[in-house]
């Protein structure tokens, strides 16, 4: 015997597939006549190896090549349809989204979990943002209203000095209610100190641009006395550059005892309306 | 016209022409599936993720390697990435038995219908990976050189493996025989 059995058991895997050629099958062949356990051995597989061949092929059922089909199209399609995927495809910019997204499922379920939390994150603070905004104007609201009432409770002291300084809050009043006008319109006609009618002028610039204010500042010319005040309101009229004044400043200048110096203005002032 | 140059064209563009290598190989890797799995609507299902997967990543196919090297790398991937997902169902091997016995009961069927079945018993019992390379070599029709390089192990071992393989799978056929008559 030239080689021992294991050398030739270790060739019948090829035996088996017939990739020996003919001379070392003929070497095992003779081998195996000779010894009992070799030969069992190779009979044994090849018995083996010879019986699987009744597993024969199966076919697999229509839908496979439908779904091929169906699968190729619309890749086909893709590819056809979509420029933009060209271009991506074109800088790889899809595979670097392939790469970035995990392929484990567990990594890909963390991911969804960071952009879920992330966005209720998001959706906290700007909700958090809103109710600020809407607190800060609440409060800003609540300050107006606030200053108004003192503005309006001061022009009502009896104090000249607390009247005045009711007349310094009306200036922080950006939109002031009707009646708080009403209140400093009544303060400019009927104050009984002349500083506090004085200042009330200039109160009333403030808001000249509503109507009802304008129309109170006409009126008042003629309820005024003080030539200080009714100069003041002239210089205003004009600076306002109030046509309805026209009227109630030739009223004025018809009545007598008119101090001169409110007529000279009175009389400028028309030239230049 | 070869795989090869099958494939040359498929990456060039002419997707279309997958089919010619569809029509060559879907039989071959749709029984290496059912051997592998013994389930015929996953044989079916994974066969056609193959062809999906070739689509896909078909700029990486190179012509260093045949073809249907490259085929079957990708069809074992198909098959380790399944058996990942779906590691806790109920094992596959039961399923064949219920496939193959639900028909008929073994006393009715005829002798070669009878020893279909515990061969194909006997091999769905063979471990993972004895039963990779005798499908492969045995029903696939791949050479040993080949299932190396596909495995990734030296041709020994690759022979050593079907021969054991033969082996284990024969015990157990005429143990299942044996316990039937």
């Amino acid at each position: 015997m030239n080689k021992n059995c294991q050398d030739f058991q270790d060739q019948f895997p090829d035996y088996l597939t017939g990739d020996l050629d003919a001379k070392a099958v003929e070497s095992i062949r003779d081998h195996v006549t000779t010894c009992a356990n070799c030969r069992s051995e190779l009979e044994e597989l090849t018995g083996t190896w010879t019986q699987l061949g009744i597993l024969s092929e199966e076919q697999p059922g229509p839908n496979l090549r439908k779904n091929f089909y169906t699968m190729l199209e619309s890749y086909q399609q893709e590819l056809e349809s979509s420029p933009l995927k060209k271009f991506f495809d074109f800088f790889k910019i899809k595979d670097i989204g392939e790469k970035l997204w995990p392929r484990r499922p567990i990594f890909q379920l963390a991911a969804v979990m960071v952009f879920l939390i992330m966005g209720f994150t998001i959706g906290y603070f700007m909700r958090l943002y809103n109710q600020n905004t809407r607190e800060i104007a609440r409060l800003h609201q609540e300050n107006q209203s606030f200053r108004q009432q003192l503005t309006v409770s001061l022009l009502n002291q009896s104090s000249p000095s607390q009247r005045l300084k009711g007349l310094m809050w009306s200036r922080q009043l950006e939109n002031p209610a009707d009646e708080t006008l009403e209140t400093l319109l009544y303060t400019l006609n009927h104050d009984p100190n002349v500083n506090v009618r004085l200042t009330a002028v200039d109160a009333l610039y403030l808001f000249s641009d509503h109507p009802q204010v304008k129309q109170g500042l006409i009126e008042s010319l003629q309820k005024q006395n003080s030539p200080l005040v009714q100069i003041a309101l002239i210089d205003l009229l004009v600076e306002m550059r109030e046509k309805k004044a026209i009227k109630s400043l030739k009223q004025l200048l018809e009545k007598n005892k008119l101090n001169p110096e409110v007529k000279a203005r009175a009389q400028l002032s028309l030239e230049l309306l | 016209m070869t795989d090869e140059e099958v494939m040359r064209n498929v990456k060039s563009g002419s997707v279309k022409m997958l089919a010619v290598l569809f029509e060559r190989y879907h039989v071959k890797l749709y029984n290496y599936f059912l051997r592998l799995t013994g389930n015929k609507g996953l044989g079916e299902d994974l066969t056609q993720e193959v062809f999906l997967r070739i689509l896909k990543y078909r700029d990486t196919f190179r012509y260093e390697s045949k073809f249907t090297t490259w085929m079957y790398q990708i069809g074992r991937n198909v098959h380790i990435d399944y058996l990942r997902k779906y590691k806790n169902e109920m094992p596959l091997e039961e399923k064949w038995e219920e496939e193959i016995s639900a028909d008929t009961q073994p006393e009715q069927k005829t002798l070669e219908e009878q020893d279909m079945m515990f061969l194909h018993k006997a091999l769905s019992q063979l471990t993972p990976a004895k039963k990779e390379v005798l499908v492969l070599s045995r029903f696939q029709g791949m050479k040993y050189q080949e299932i190396s390089q596909l495995l990734g192990c030296s041709l020994s071992t690759v022979k050593v493996q079907v021969h054991r393989a033969i082996k284990d799978l024969r015990k157990t056929y005429l143990s299942l025989k044996g316990g039937i008559t």
